[in-house]
């Protein structure tokens, strides 16, 4: 694809959406049988399936720690999931973001109550259009909540970034290809906790509380739907 | 704040109530003052003992309590006890059981009568059932006392051929060697 020549036109952007608006956005948690918890996530052209399996028995032995679990998580993209064929199994970029998942999502686990077992988190792109770290994590989220593992809060994340010099929520590829700024934001919704923020470009001090700001707002509207897809899988049905 | 009611749905991070008013119970953590929910589930409001907790609509992690019936193989015999990894939780099959995951059969929980010869009972890699006597010790005491407990697979400890039952006898079919064992009824019969 040819770079446009502006990404946004009138205050609006190539597909239409005003600079503060998330795609459109769908959750649903319990799709897989065989895994103990899951979680399906749609943003946008977006798609991502999150497994979660444990607490249970932690093999290697040697990497069990003696007082609490150990999460683990792994983000993985199919080869299917972008344009040019992405070749399968780990790599720099997956690696990394693995590690910033496990690390926004263990702030609400309750790891202690599982001394030497593990906890594992799969995160599988199926199919990418910029922001699927964060999605991958709202997925994740929901899924071990269905896995009825003990949990402090859920963990809401968004992508916020700049845009021909506008702040912009939730960017698609080609706002983050051609864009100056990407700013993926993992929260702790209730306690207004970061546990996830990655730059890539540069912001002005100002615009970064902005673009933090709209982050923020974001969250709670992704927390809101997490909880929706929740109480639709669990909640007694009235009449039903 | 709207008070929470018995009957109410939550999903975790809800808030419940202040620490003034209860106590969390299941399901329910408390931090900074305040009482959250940590499971998914319907609220229980314990009015005369100040408890507020969440029963689970979410089946969690599977945990051990006394009376469970638990499936598990045989990993070492010794004198007075068998060392047992527990495989699964019955009722639970679907999901892996989390630590601790050890059990011990003690030689005077084997069998409803008196056990004078423990290697007579169990030998390594038998798959037992067993019920849960105290889950809070580690190893998870175990007892196969009762016709529905004891041994439901054994290998010849010979050549590692399943063992065929013959009245309260086990003959293996490959080389002909007569073994005991602690016997459910159901013995080879498939059902955990």
């Amino acid at each position: 694809m040819e770079k446009p020549e502006k990404l946004i036109v009138d205050g609006k952007r190539l597909d239409g959406r005003a600079p503060d608006e998330l795609r459109p956005l769908k959750i649903e948690a319990g799709v897989l049988k065989r895994a103990d918890g899951s979680a399906y996530v749609e943003l946008g052209a977006n798609k991502v399936l999150a497994a979660v399996y444990g607490p249970r028995e932690m093999h290697p032995r040697h990497e069990q720690q003696p007082d609490i679990a150990v999460l683990r998580c792994r983000y993985a993209m199919a080869p299917f999931s972008v344009e040019e064929r992405k070749r399968p199994g780990p790599d720099r970029r997956s690696v990394e973001i693995s590690k910033v998942t496990r690390e926004a999502i263990e702030p609400v686990l309750f790891l202690e109550l599982y001394p030497r077992s593990v906890i594992d988190v799969f995160i599988e792109v199926l199919q990418a259009d910029a922001g699927t770290r964060t999605a991958g994590i709202n997925a994740a989220a929901v899924a071990l909540a269905d896995a009825g593992v003990p949990m402090r809060d859920l963990v809401s994340a968004v992508a916020v970034g700049k845009v021909d010099g506008t702040i912009v929520l939730d960017l698609t590829k080609e706002e983050d290809q051609w864009g100056t700024t990407d700013m993926p934001v993992a929260i702790v919704p209730r306690k207004k906790m970061i546990t996830l923020l990655q730059m890539d470009g540069h912001f002005t001090g100002a615009e970064f509380k902005q673009a933090l700001d709209l982050a923020f707002n974001a969250c709670e509207r992704i927390y809101e739907a997490q909880r929706q897809a929740l109480r639709e899988r669990y909640a007694i049905k009235q009449g039903g | 704040m709207v008070e929470v009611r018995t009957g109410d749905f939550v999903v975790p991070g809800d808030f419940l109530a202040t620490t003034e008013e209860f106590v969390p119970g299941e399901g329910a953590y408390e931090e900074g003052g305040k009482i959250y929910a940590s499971s998914t589930g319907v609220v229980l409001v314990d009015a005369r003992m100040k408890r507020i907790s969440v029963f689970s609509r979410v089946l969690g992690p599977p945990t051990l309590k006394r009376d469970d019936v638990v499936v598990g193989r045989v990993d070492e015999v010794r004198d007075q006890s068998a060392n047992v990894y527990i495989g699964v939780l019955r009722g639970r099959e679907d999901r892996e059981l989390p630590l601790p995951n050890l059990g011990m059969i003690h030689i005077s929980q084997t069998h409803t009568g008196y056990v004078k010869d423990l290697a007579k009972q169990f030998k390594p890699g038998d798959i037992v059932r067993a019920r849960v006597l105290n889950a809070r010790r580690e190893p998870v005491q175990l007892t196969t006392a009762g016709d529905e407990l004891g041994v439901i697979v054994a290998a010849c400890s010979r050549c590692r051929a399943l063992l065929e039952r013959e009245g309260t006898k086990l003959r293996c079919p490959n080389c002909g060697n007569v073994e005991f064992r602690k016997l459910a009824n159901d013995y080879r019969q498939g059902v955990l």
